[in-house]
């Protein structure tokens, strides 16, 4: 009855007393009730889900989206659970043929569901915040990278992670770099290229800073091969791991730095490069559908893929051409599911063509299944193995051994799954443009 | 002559289905016949609005004194039926000062709460409201489910002892000089619930007294005892939303005129609506620009709705009333009270009286007024209990949103099925069968389904306005099939068809006026997958006479390929 008894006021006597109260909730909190006019059920979604392939217990990202967000009543704190069962491979958004903002719907029912119903003191939110937040612990393990690679190798560690957090002691920790990118760069003395007409802001994200600086190298070795100068702002994570778990507000303050940054280097005249698939379309896609920052618009517009780039504004291919490596051999090439929600999954093979001594073959568009930390969780464990089956199957049946990817997570579920060595695309690039790595390494 | 009941009420509306329930808690014997589906007349087509009596706190004071009151009795014995949503009387710049001021004072004289918002306040409330709009009234309007109330009313006249018949027309009047005493009506397929493809049978039912509660219909039951009521069926369209642009029932505040409010119903909003007289209840054009403007007109209060996808339209017909001899010429200007007529005092022909006008919201009042004029006729002392014991499913309502148990399903759709099932919701849902969503839209389960399968017989629009299954975007096209597949094995194939044919075609009645955008593409994918999947464009099982199967012939040899290639034999 608080409606009808709720006091009057406009100046009658008495009304004095009368305190506005927050009922509704803050004009950021999404409505995305509307976005359920595009669906008309089709169901492609649910059949393109992987999780749901493999998972009868998943209602499918139909249900997720249009559906759950339909029977939404704006005083409604109620999200089903079983949101946190998606693994944000984002894949439903290409599927639908009518534009439901599938991966928008899941990423805030998601953030809700983490704000209003998970118990914060609850072993799941401790270790979805642990995972979400790798970027802040990151650095504590890259200041000690041989002890910390010593202590999370062991195994009491890994049976430790699993009992107290449920982070799946099936899976090797990665390995922190002993030099990280960012302490390579500032030891380099920076940029080697000053070039006003051609600038980029490399956006490195976390895993090639602390984990693959070479990949990172790579790209710089690349790009001022082509003449570019390299501009590498501040940064923290992209949010990826954020939007997965549910914890938007730590996404929020990580996308507020990362667009005051990368709008800076805009100003400065440089376009947005990643070379993680995730990072760039954390940038692209995610930031505009979650966040309103001064510059959002502008970061996603002039962000690319670190190869779609060179692509588009170089003569990649023609580079290419005739060139030959040693170092690598055949490739099974995995299209990360964010790089094929980009429209890029054709992209590496057809770059690798030219070069001679390598090949990549496709290993098919299944999802690998990790998707970030969804895999790192024990009890996605065995789901998230059962999604990459098909994909270890083809890169076994395929004629190479030795792996590509541009997802760092990716290639830590290829290497787990068939024992293969992993490489980025702009490796494999770098020792066709520049030589191979001891001869970059002198330049 | 002992006659067969009591009370013979007339219309399954909520006016009819409340009288029931009134007369038949006061211990009356009560038989209720009604046409179609309870609810098929008006009740089953208005904006889902529960008056906080704001809209006549101008024009009809009375009227919105006694919706003030009922509101607050619904609440208490309808929760189930009830979204206590509040409502905002909206002015936009070009609206008069002067009557939003007369307005707040209206609802003030009334008893009605009322607070002024700033344009800002409002769209804190509501987001979607256009950015100019001025300032706004906050009054306790709230949405309310018409098929969920009447039914509930329906269901609570049975377990008071009452016989109601749906599906059963009234073909005449029974009537010995001057003297009502009973109806003949024709049931379509028998008495008793509902099984499509029965014979139908006539029946006379006999009463000591009778009550014309067909709403719009009055006067057509009237001619059959030469009985002249002069009700104006006035049409007003309806149009729903897919989703809410709207938690709050939004009003145009302003002193009168078509397309004015949007009330959030459920899962959607229906956008209401136009008022323009009409010769027959049953037989009106229904047009697309009627709903065109009102779309146009409500996007001035809520732009959003201009791009919005819209389900399907409906037209409903008021009951209006005038005494003769008033003569207005505008329906609008036409009161909403309801009128109580009886033949005795009026023509001179005795067991009779008829209600007429009135509005949803006061239906219970309308009841009580009647139940009392029925009893005193009758000479039966039994007073009226109707305000203060709940409506069967808002028993403890309370207590039963404190413990609320998931029953196994996902959350959205646990709460959407407890909500309509109120106090009933254990007792349907608890089931130790697999309980799989049948329609995906609504949230609908098998357990509600076969509920109301096990209330209303084969009928299929029945249970479709006791659940919502098929009432979604998809209009049915993913779930009236299995919605359908239900009634197997209890009714025969022939059965489960006709009444899958026909919930189908009831759904596409309203469709048709939505066909652009998101529904015109979900109709043509409805329309392949019926089509495609179960041979409904064109299917010999549902042609009169046997399949010659004898017909077919074994396909085209292998040579004969257009492609010239052969097949292995």
């Amino acid at each position: 009855m608080s409606d009808a008894e709720q006091p009057t006021d406009d100046g009658v006597p008495g009304d004095d007393e009368f305190e506005p109260i927050q009922v509704f909730p803050e004009a950021e909190e999404m409505d995305l009730r509307p976005g359920a006019d595009n669906c008309y059920k089709c169901s492609t979604c649910d059949t393109n889900c992987p999780v749901a392939e493999v998972d009868d217990e998943f209602p499918g990202p139909k249900f997720q989206g249009p559906e759950q967000w339909r029977l939404k009543r704006q005083d409604d704190q109620d999200i089903d659970d079983s949101v946190m069962k998606c693994s944000n491979c984002m894949r439903c958004d290409s599927a639908c043929p009518s534009d439901v903002p599938l991966s928008q719907m899941h990423n805030t029912a998601r953030g809700e569901y983490v704000e209003e119903q998970m118990n914060t003191f609850s072993r799941e939110y401790v270790r979805n915040r642990i995972l979400a937040n790798y970027r802040r612990l990151a650095p504590l393990g890259s200041m000690f990278p041989r002890t910390t690679n010593f202590v999370m190798g062991l195994s009491a560690t890994q049976w430790l992670g699993e009992k107290l957090l449920g982070i799946t002691g099936e899976r090797e920790f990665p390995e922190f770099a002993t030099e990280t990118f960012r302490e390579w760069w500032t030891k380099r003395g920076g940029a080697k290229v000053d070039n006003p007409d051609k600038r980029i802001a490399y956006f490195h994200g976390c895993y090639s800073n602390y984990n693959t600086p070479e990949v990172a190298k790579a790209l710089v070795r690349v790009y001022e091969h082509f003449g570019y100068e390299i501009m590498v702002p501040d940064q923290h994570c992209s949010g990826t791991p954020m939007f997965a778990n549910g914890m938007l507000e730590d996404a929020r303050r990580s996308a507020e730095t990362n667009v005051r940054e990368l709008a800076a280097a805009l100003e400065d005249g440089a376009d947005i490069v990643a070379s993680c698939s995730s990072c760039s379309m954390s940038l692209r896609q995610e930031y505009p559908e979650l966040f309103d920052f001064e510059g959002t618009e502008a970061v996603a517009e002039n962000t690319w893929d670190a190869v779609e780039y060179l692509r588009v504004h170089e003569d990649l291919e023609g580079e290419l051409e005739g060139t030959s490596v040693d170092e690598f051999d055949d490739f099974a090439y995995h299209a990360p599911c964010h790089a094929r929600n980009q429209g890029l999954d054709g992209q590496t093979t057809e770059v690798l063509a030219p070069i001679d001594g390598v090949a990549a073959h496709d290993v098919g568009d299944s999802c690998s299944g990790i998707s970030g930390t969804y895999g790192w969780k024990a009890e996605n464990y065995e789901t998230s193995m059962k999604i990459g089956e098909e994909m270890f199957d083809h890169m076994e049946e395929s004629e190479a051994n030795t792996g590509l990817t541009e997802c760092p997570t990716c290639s830590m579920q290829m290497e787990h799954g068939t024992g293969y060595e992993i490489s980025h695309t702009l490796e494999v690039l770098e020792a066709a443009l520049v030589g191979d790595r001891t001869e970059a390494a002198a330049q | 002559m002992p006659r067969d009941t009591g009370v013979l009420v007339l219309g399954g509306g909520s006016t009819g289905c409340g009288i029931a329930r009134d007369l038949a808690m006061r211990g009356l014997e009560v038989t209720l016949v009604e046409r179609g589906n309870l609810t098929d007349g008006t009740t089953g087509r208005m904006h889902g609005l529960l008056h906080s009596g704001g809209r006549y706190a101008v024009s009809d004071q009375a009227s919105a004194t006694e919706c003030i009151e009922e509101n607050e009795i619904l609440r208490e014995i309808a929760g189930h039926c009830v979204e206590e949503t509040g409502g905002l009387f909206v002015q936009r710049p070009e609206d008069s000062d002067e009557y939003f001021q007369e307005k707040l004072e209206g609802c003030r004289e009334c008893g009605i709460p009322a607070r002024v918002l700033s344009g800002t306040e409002a769209r804190e409330v509501e987001p979607y409201l256009a950015e100019d709009v001025a300032r706004a009234i906050e009054v306790p309007d709230g949405a309310v489910d018409p098929f969920r109330l009447c039914v509930a009313n329906a269901i609570d006249a049975e377990n008071h002892g009452a016989r109601v018949e749906t599906h059963a027309e009234v073909v005449d009047l029974l009537r010995d000089g001057d003297d009502i005493y009973g109806v003949e009506v024709r049931h379509e397929s028998g008495p008793g619930k509902r099984t499509h493809a029965a014979p139908g049978t006539t029946e006379e039912i006999t009463a000591d007294y009778v009550v014309n509660a067909t709403g719009a219909w009055a006067g057509q039951i009237g001619a059959m005892a030469d009985l002249e009521i002069e009700v104006r069926p006035s049409k007003g369209v309806m149009t729903i939303m897919n989703v809410r642009q709207v938690d709050t029932v939004i009003n145009r505040c302003r002193p009168k005129g078509d397309a004015d409010i949007i009330v959030p119903h459920e899962t959607t909003a229906i956008l209401g609506t136009t008022d323009e007289e009409v010769p027959d209840p049953d037989d009106y054009p229904e047009e697309q620009w009627e709903v065109d403007q009102m779309i146009d007109t409500l996007s001035e209060l809520v732009p959003i709705l201009e791009e919005a996808r819209t389900i399907r339209s409906f037209w409903g017909v008021r009951p209006l009333y005038e005494p003769p001899g008033t003569g207005t010429q505008d329906p609008t200007d036409i009161t909403r009270d309801f009128f109580l007529l009886d033949h005795a005092d009026r023509d001179g022909v005795a067991g009779m009286s008829s209600i007429v006008g009135g509005k949803f919201t006061t239906y219970r009042a309308m009841a009580e007024e009647i139940a009392d004029h029925v009893c005193d006729k009758l000479g039966v002392t039994a007073s009226c209990s109707t305000a203060d014991e709940p409506l069967p499913g808002s028993e403890n309502i309370e207590t039963l949103e404190a413990g609320m148990d998931d029953f196994g399903l996902r959350s959205p759709v646990a709460r959407r099925s407890m909500q309509r099932l109120g106090s009933r919701a254990s007792e349907v849902l608890e089931t130790d069968e697999p309980n799989p969503v049948i329609c995906q839209c609504e949230g609908v389960t098998r357990a509600e389904i076969r509920d109301a399968i096990s209330q209303s017989g084969s009928d299929l629009n029945a249970v479709r306005i006791r659940t919502r299954a098929s009432m979604g975007n998809c209009q049915g096209g993913f779930c009236c099939q299995n919605m359908a597949n239900e009634l197997h094995p209890t009714y025969d194939e022939e059965t489960v068809r006709e009444a899958l044919d026909e919930l189908f075609q009831e759904r596409w009645k309203g469709e048709r006026h939505a066909l652009w955008g998101e529904q015109l593409s979900q109709a043509m994918l409805n329309y392949a997958l019926h089509a495609t999947t179960m041979n409904r464009d064109r299917d010999p099982a549902s042609a009169t006479g046997d399949v010659d199967f004898a017909a077919f012939d074994g396909g085209r040899a292998a040579s004969d390929r257009v492609d010239g290639t052969r097949g292995a034999d």
